[in-house]
């Protein structure tokens, strides 16, 4: 008798055990590619990966850009050719972005804009330095040095935009500001989204994350 | 004691049954491949038209294709995936209720050897889905965000509908958004609901935040049956010539409201194009294509007063 209570004791703690362990169970099989990805992700940091992608990528492929000239030129001519040759596409849809180098005169600057003539005998503004709140993906999409694809969710590539776009107002913008006045010679490094091509290009409206002001 | 045993054993026991009959493969069905169209909802006029898009692209492409409504609710979706991995079908074109939760499915069909293709809304992992085509709701929203400051000005009281909170799109497009418009600290959002993407709910929701701040000057929705729920609200109030309402998805009704000036602005998303890019993938997939980006993303257009007049039929009526 004792021996039955004791097997039914036994049975029945081992079917609480197995139940609980059912339902909570000690440890869950992850494959090594999701538990790398669920890594990655938890430890993701914008501010960081900016960091290094601004030292390590974007100011080195600065190399890269287009001549701000040649680009307004070839755009003044051809502007289908200028975008199969120069322009940058992401996905599907209508928008393109140029990736840009140059320096050009300031002849205007207003409260978010400096405008640039390229040219020594031109006085109309030919591109246009963004300089007031930045917003978008120009320079995150423009330069070709990122992809969505290497990241696990779209709001976490979103943040990166934010993060460059903070980085540029807080440690380029102020420079740009002070420096541009009528008359200066302004180098820049940045990116031009291309919305509608009947407003967008003529002038190019740029987003520096590179100035240098005399 | 045989009896005990079984019955310890047993919910492990019937799922691994479970699973196991699931892992089988059965005899493929006799006529042309079928493609699987799982739709997060069907009470929402923008993703039927995602959905019979894909349909039809599928069927113009040669396959038999079902649509699946899992009715905003994973437990229906989940069902759908256990009956298209039990069908074996060839393939899933996927707009997914949770980015989380319905990485699972995925996952479970790509074990099957059925691949899938998300639409429109995300899943946060890139190795399950055979590739992702989404809108890119943040750059729309930046644009949205910038043109609401232009109409509404830089100073004024506004709230904000939420869509689904487990969907990416919704933080996507409320992102956005705030990217731009938090930047004019005199623009003060006095509240910010939730109304799950749904017109009947953005309704109420609207008519609650309206008796609370009844001076507001704007409200931003985080999907077009939202701004439609939030302008009837409005309507019944009085308040439509006061409150400016912003949408976003290029619904039909919303861009003509647009057009006539009582929504001020949405933003278009292009359903139909995003479908027929699955359908295509999903077809170049089954014949042997296995070179696709994991995302591509499909841009977003504002659409205003201005511009209205070249949307339409939830997409631009220039494009071919």
């Amino acid at each position: 008798m004792a021996g039955r209570r004791r097997w039914i004791t036994g049975t029945t703690a081992a079917a609480g055990t197995a139940v609980l362990l059912y339902f909570l169970p000690l440890f869950h099989v992850v494959p090594l590619e999701q538990a790398g990805q669920r890594a990655a992700a938890a430890a993701y940091d914008p501010v960081a990966f900016v960091e290094r992608f601004w030292t390590g990528q974007l100011i080195p492929g600065a190399a890269r850009a287009v001549d701000a000239a040649e680009l307004v030129a070839a755009v003044q001519q051809d502007r289908q050719l200028a975008r199969e040759t120069h322009g940058r596409r992401v996905g599907l849809g209508g928008a393109y972005y140029y990736f840009i180098a140059g320096s050009g005169r300031v002849v205007a600057v207003d409260r978010n804009s400096v405008g640039l003539a390229l040219c020594d005998d031109q006085q109309q503004v030919q591109v246009l330095l963004e300089a007031g709140p930045i917003f978008g993906n120009a320079v995150r999409d423009g330069t070709g040095l990122l992809d969505v694809n290497d990241f696990a969710n779209s709001q976490d590539f979103n943040a990166l935009a934010a993060e460059i776009n903070r980085r540029i107002e807080q440690q380029v913008l102020p420079a740009l500001r002070t420096g541009a006045v009528i008359g200066a010679t302004v180098r820049f490094v940045g990116c031009a989204e291309i919305l509608d091509e009947d407003t967008d290009l003529s002038p190019l409206r740029i987003v520096p994350f590179l100035v240098e002001t005399p | 004691m045989t009896r005990t045993s079984v019955g310890v054993v047993s919910p492990p026991l019937f799922l691994l049954l479970a699973l196991a009959g699931c892992g089988g493969s059965p005899a493929k069905p006799a006529g042309p491949p079928r493609i699987a169209v799982i739709i997060s909802t069907l009470n929402n006029p923008w993703f039927v038209v995602l959905g019979e898009a894909a349909k039809e692209h599928a069927t113009r492409l040669g396959y038999d294709a079902v649509v699946f409504d899992s009715q905003n609710d994973p437990a229906k979706e989940a069902a759908h995936f256990e009956n298209v991995i039990a069908s074996r079908f060839a393939a899933v074109l996927f707009n997914p209720t949770d980015a989380d939760g319905s990485i699972a499915y995925v996952r479970r069909a790509k074990q099957s050897g059925i691949p899938v293709f998300c639409m429109d809304r995300e899943i946060n992992a890139t190795d399950a889905a055979v590739s992702q085509i989404l809108s890119d709701n943040y750059s729309g929203c930046v644009a949205l965000g910038k043109y609401f400051v232009k109409q509404v000005g830089e100073s004024g009281k506004y709230a904000e509908l939420l869509g689904l909170v487990g969907d990416n799109n919704t933080w996507n497009r409320s992102k956005g958004f705030h990217s731009v418009v938090d930047r004019y600290p005199d623009l003060k959002m006095v509240a910010q609901q939730s109304a799950d993407f749904d017109r009947a709910k953005a309704l109420e929701v609207m008519e609650a935040i309206l008796q609370a701040n009844p001076d507001i000057d704007a409200v931003f929705c985080g999907n077009d049956a939202m701004a439609m729920g939030a302008y009837q609200a409005l309507l019944a109030a009085g308040k439509d010539k006061q409150v400016m309402v912003f949408g976003f998805d290029g619904a039909d009704d919303v861009v003509q409201l647009v057009a006539e000036g009582k929504i001020v602005a949405t933003a278009m998303q292009f359903p139909k194009l995003m479908a027929r890019t699955a359908a295509e993938m999903a077809d170049q997939y089954l014949k042997g294509d296995r070179e696709m980006p994991q995302k591509i993303p499909v841009a977003v257009e504002l659409v205003h007063q201005g511009n209205a007049d070249k949307f339409g039929d939830y997409g631009r009526k220039d494009a071919d």
